[in-house]
């Protein structure tokens, strides 16, 4: 059982003729997006078969939010306007934990990495959703959200309008919006940021509609005009087999998994952050960010050193 | 499955490879000039920060380049109209018919082929 009413069933047509538009504007050079037909075609594929495997999981899943509500500590009327408020907020701060969850431990970056596997950004990107998200069972997350005794279908309404508002902010068309809107909201420069596998950008802009999740929790970074952000992962994908996107960080987990010599080893490979190793050798988000920030003081300190100008002026 | 999801199924798909269709008729991928010495080294200072190198050859092809940065090899190679990146030891370099191969550790990226002849001629 899902529930009836399903936004984004309903906004398929709008995401189509959006990437339409995108690809006709960037043809008559009235638009920056870029396609590469290979790209389009894995990003695509991806979203078609996340929405099979929603389908599959969808049901179970939904059932699962039923359970708690039974249980529920309040009666939230789905016809109140302060519970849509209510839900618009705690869905939108659960989504930012789920996603930072989804970078900052292995397991589910397993799950989510085929979503920043391309090294293009554009509407497309924002169909190459998970395959196995359901498996990885981040939707536990939403769970207290029903027991709270909010309904299930609201609940997944806001999700699904979650889902929609992300999907126009994947575009390099739309420049920076005015101050107000990306002061409160996440916006397509925002996640340009979130997607860029610069140093500086790595884990940061988690927020699904609201950008003051990441303000209020410290993981917030303007794009700045000086760096332009490189789009995809930190050891890109070496082809475009959509199932090596699909499956590749699951397989990597395994074969660690089976060369583990420790229980320890075993957790820090399945839960510790991307990147981990027992003796230090790969390299995680944390330590690309400090060897990033220890070589752009060192160029300041020589750039200062070096410049006539007197401090402060 | 349902009828309507099967409905839903064959739209998609027919949406997909329309999609795709249109982007390959628009042709609005970045542009791929072959690499030249000084493109190269701005792609391995991007890919590679702080890792100097003092040798630098470039694919037949235009489409990758491999520089030596002590007794690594770090090697960019053209996918698409993007780039991967890869630094392994110089030791484990391999060759097949002739040409550089890299054979990785990693299911993101188990092979990549250099259009570089092995033995190493003269660097760029």
């Amino acid at each position: 059982m899902k529930t009836s009413f399903d936004p984004v069933t309903y906004a398929i047509p709008f995401f189509v003729l959006a990437i339409v538009l995108e690809i006709l504007l960037a043809r008559a050079g009235r638009a920056s997006a870029r396609y590469e037909t290979r790209d389009t075609l894995t990003s695509l594929g991806l979203g078609l078969g996340s929405s099979v495997a929603g389908a599959l999981m969808g049901g179970i899943i939904f059932a699962a939010s039923v359970w708690p509500y039974q249980y529920r500590v309040f009666d939230i009327p789905m016809t109140a306007i302060w519970a849509w408020v209510a839900v618009f907020l705690l869905e939108d701060l659960t989504y930012y934990w789920f996603h930072r969850l989804s970078h900052e431990r292995r397991f589910w970056w397993a799950a989510h990495v085929n979503h920043h596997s391309s090294q293009h950004y554009n509407l497309s990107t924002a169909l190459r959703q998970t395959w196995t998200g359901g498996v990885a069972g981040t939707w536990l997350l939403w769970l207290p959200l029903s027991l709270l005794g909010f309904p299930p279908a609201m609940i997944a309404i806001q999700k699904g309008i979650s889902l929609i508002y992300q999907f126009w902010i994947h575009t390099e068309t739309i420049g920076k919006l005015p101050r107000w809107f990306e002061a409160v909201f996440n916006t397509p420069s925002h996640h340009r940021v979130h997607h860029a596998r610069n140093p500086r950008y790595l884990d940061r802009n988690y927020a699904g509609i609201l950008i003051i999740w990441d303000r209020a929790f410290g993981t917030f970074q303007p794009e700045l005009e000086a760096e332009r952000c490189r789009y995809g992962i930190v050891r890109n994908l070496g082809d475009f087999n959509i199932l090596r996107a699909a499956f590749h960080e699951w397989a990597a987990i395994g074969r660690d998994l089976g060369r583990a010599e420790s229980a320890r080893e075993a957790l820090g490979y399945l839960f510790g952050p991307p990147g981990w190793s027992p003796d230090g050798s790969r390299e995680t988000s944390a330590v690309l960010r400090a060897r990033w920030a220890s070589e752009a003081g060192l160029t300041r300190a020589a750039e200062a050193a070096t410049d006539p100008t007197p401090a402060g002026r | 499955m349902e009828k309507a999801f099967l409905i839903q199924l064959a739209g998609s798909l027919a949406a997909v490879a329309a999609l795709v269709g249109l982007a390959a008729w628009a042709r609005i991928s970045r542009a791929v000039d072959p690499l030249t010495p000084e493109a190269a080294e701005g792609l391995l200072a991007e890919e590679f920060p702080g890792r100097p190198f003092d040798q630098l050859w470039i694919a037949r092809d235009g489409a990758s380049a491999l520089a030596r940065s002590g007794d690594k090899a770090l090697a960019v190679v053209r996918l698409g109209d993007g780039f991967v990146a890869r630094a392994v030891a110089w030791n484990d370099l391999a060759q097949d018919e002739g040409d550089i191969v890299l054979r990785l550790p990693e299911t993101a990226a188990p092979r990549l082929r250099l259009a570089i002849a092995w033995p190493l001629g003269a660097p760029a």
